[in-house]
């Protein structure tokens, strides 16, 4: 008779056991699955191309024909004030057949790809005018000068370019970048006036 | 009141004695040195301290007897040399802004509890502590140099004085403790709630204190601002030369001390983990030109709702880790830390429950929290620890600029432990040093997208301190490899999650 009644209670109390462990296993099953719905994107509303990074968090602006005709480069200009320099898809540079071969940073009284700037604050950083040149890149028959467009410290130029120069040729608006600049807010806004937005370059270049 | 027959001497004083007693205890001592420390102008309390008496007879003596060994006008009058009033319970009030002569310790108390019963804090026990200005204790160390070269030699000093004087912050903490036991209704001991006395005098003395029995390194010890030390361990300054020129200057003093006090709480800590489920709320306030980014903030949701709890004066939010506004963090959550500074009430488990409902039923769900509970010194242990090891988990939503198949699931599933240099983002290197940071990326695991070709979740656990978005789109080339060079297209970032920290503290 006791026998009976301790393995009736010994087999309640695994059931318990187990009822737990199945309560808590129903609970993460419930969270992964609410964190499953929260992940899943819409995809109705989903664009078919999104914005690229550089549109999403830079202002776009063009320097066209600087200090040359058909010297066209672009400045993207981060909320944080940073500005990237690089060659505008009209530079005159791209119309040379093959394109660019080359690129030399070592250019006026500095080579531009050696500076080491260190540091929160940027130390070592050489402080370049809107006119000072920042490199030079060949084509087959011709060499060209870049400038920094915007006055201010230089921060990095793109040594992946000395490799590379093709990564011009290729996506000189992305990869291609040649180098970022910080500006004092009031430089900054001295040169802005002389930039144009994405939709006048557009027009003005006749671009689509 | 019963007389003891006990022989007065260093031993502890029973409460029953009456201000008679004082005088018996003041026959005993010797009366040389006795009226010589009254001539000097110490106080009752301070010559009682000296000779190292303890007991009630410090707390019974009231300043409205009289100094029965003093036939004129009593110590009471002038300001005692050595603990300038604040043993007779004189001192200038900053709260009243005036000079108050208190008779007796009581009395003070009675000052103290009132402040107490003002903020309305909730308490079972309280902790008394006192500051005093360093001058008082360099007074007292050369009254006590001098007693011990004039009367060194006598046989009642080592007997009377080996129990060394009781100091001034002890004597006024002992006549203090019991009335305000009783004022406030409880014990004191040490604890998180504490009255604080401060003490402190305006104009330090003017001229020399000195002992010249060695005039030369006195002269070091002119009193001014600058000079004025710490507590000297009352032996150093036993260097006798010469017993001849024996003379002890002491300044009066014309003031007495400001006085001022207050009670306050340390601090208390909450720890649990919270969960963001807004890409438009930050995790610190972050307000730029007087303009707030984003719509709230989490510490704010966390930590005005604590501080309306436990009525705390201000908090402290810190967190294992932070995500950028626009990312949620699901999943367990992220362990916080929230610091709440003097609570007039004291949090219990209870009050941590209360406020984590509060926090998860407001209308518009933007923060949830997770075991929050009061946490000790461990729970920094615990958050701190390896905070730069663990590992987190992400998951993305990503655009490929071309379709893609399941080789590239194959491909990008396969890669373990993944070594990405990742240059400073440009997004922080206004703010951060140009620099290469190696990171490793765990796993990764692509999940496709019902519907779209070149839409797709991906799951990554990367090694903390791994920026992902750049990880990406890859930052014009400067983290490499990114999503896009590894499947050699251009890959862009919509969305992002964390959905996991791998950390062990609060999690339950």
């Amino acid at each position: 008779m006791s026998n009976h009644v301790i393995e009736e209670s010994t087999s309640s109390a695994t059931k318990e056991l187990e009822q737990k462990q199945e309560k808590e296993k129903e609970e993460e099953e419930d969270e992964d699955d609410e964190l499953q719905k929260l992940l899943l994107p819409d995809v109705s509303n989903l664009p078919s191309t999104p914005p690229s990074a550089v549109e999403s968090n830079f202002a776009i602006y063009f320097a066209l024909d600087f200090m040359k005709p058909g010297h066209d480069q672009y400045v993207y200009r981060h909320a944080n004030g940073l500005c990237v320099i690089g060659l505008a898809p009209s530079h005159v540079s791209f119309k040379d057949e093959g394109g660019i071969t080359a690129i030399d940073f070592n250019v006026g009284k500095s080579d531009r790809s050696g500076v080491k700037v260190t540091g929160k604050r940027k130390k070592n950083a050489q402080h370049f005018e809107s006119n000072t040149a920042l490199c030079k890149v060949s084509t087959k028959n011709d060499s060209y000068i870049v400038r920094c467009c915007v006055k201010g410290s230089l921060l990095e130029v793109n040594q992946q370019l000395i490799k590379q120069p093709e990564l011009l040729n290729a996506s000189a608006d992305r990869e291609g970048y040649i180098a970022i600049i910080m500006p004092k807010p009031a430089d900054w806004l001295k040169i802005k006036a002389s930039l144009v937005s994405v939709e006048e370059y557009k027009k003005l270049r006749e671009v689509s | 009141m019963e007389q003891e027959e006990e022989k007065v001497s260093n031993a502890f004083i029973p409460s029953s004695l009456s201000s008679f007693d004082l005088e018996q205890v003041l026959h005993a001592l010797p009366s040389n040195a006795l009226n010589h420390l009254f001539s000097l102008g110490v106080c009752v309390r301070c010559v009682l301290r000296l000779f190292g008496i303890k007991g009630p007879i410090c707390a019974s003596v009231d300043n409205g007897s009289e100094n029965p060994l003093d036939s004129t006008t009593s110590n009471e009058a002038k300001l005692c040399n050595i603990c300038l009033g604040i043993l007779q319970f004189r001192f200038y009030d900053d709260r009243e802004k005036r000079v108050l002569q208190k008779d007796t310790a009581y009395d003070v108390a009675l000052l103290i509890a009132d402040m107490v019963k003002q903020e309305r804090y909730q308490f079972d026990t309280f902790s008394l502590e006192v500051s005093i200005p360093p001058l008082i204790l360099q007074n007292e160390t050369s009254v006590w140099s001098y007693m011990q070269k004039k009367y060194g030699s006598e046989p009642w000093f080592q007997e009377k004085l080996h129990t060394g004087c009781i100091s001034i912050k002890d004597a006024l903490k002992f006549s203090l403790i019991n009335p305000l036991e009783n004022l406030l209704g409880c014990k004191s001991s040490l604890c998180p709630f504490r009255i604080r006395l401060t003490y402190t005098h305006t104009k330090a003395l003017e001229g020399v204190a000195k002992c010249s029995e060695n005039d030369g390194s006195c002269k070091r010890r002119k009193t001014g601002e600058s000079d004025l030390i710490g507590q000297r361990p009352l032996s150093s300054t036993v260097e006798i030369e010469s017993f001849d020129s024996s003379k002890l200057f002491l300044k009066s003093a014309s003031e007495p001390c400001h006085f001022s006090y207050n009670c306050s709480r340390t601090p208390f800590y909450f720890g649990g983990r919270y969960l963001k489920y807004s890409r438009n709320v930050s995790q610190t306030r972050w307000i730029i030109d007087d303009e707030r980014m984003g719509e709230a903030s989490v510490e704010e949701i966390i930590g005005t709702k604590v501080l309306q709890a436990c009525r705390g004066d201000n908090y402290k939010f810190h967190a294992a880790g932070r995500e950028d506004i626009d990312v949620r963090m699901l999943g367990p959550g992220r362990p916080f830390i929230l610091e709440v500074q003097n609570t007039r009430l004291v949090p219990t488990e209870q009050c941590a429950n209360n406020i984590e409902k509060m926090i998860n039923e407001v209308e518009n769900k933007l923060v949830r929290v997770k075991n929050l509970k009061l946490v000790g010194s461990d729970g920094w242990n615990l958050m701190r620890e390896g905070e730069a090891e663990k590992q987190k988990q992400y998951a993305a939503l990503v655009w490929t600029s071309r379709p893609l198949k399941d080789e590239d699931f194959q491909q990008v599933s396969s890669l373990k432990d993944l070594k990405v240099v990742q240059r400073t983002p440009i997004r922080v290197l206004h703010r951060r040093s140009p620099l290469e940071r190696e990171k490793i990326i765990h796993w990764m695991k692509i999940e496709t997208v019902a519907g779209s070709s070149q839409y797709f979740l991906l799951h990554l656990c990367t090694q903390a301190g791994t920026y992902i978005k750049e990880f990406v789109h890859g930052d014009l080339g400067r983290t490499h490899p990114s999503i896009g060079s590894i499947l050699g297209c251009r890959a862009e970032i919509l969305q992002l999650d964390v959905t996991d920290i791998k950390m062990e503290c609060f999690l339950t």
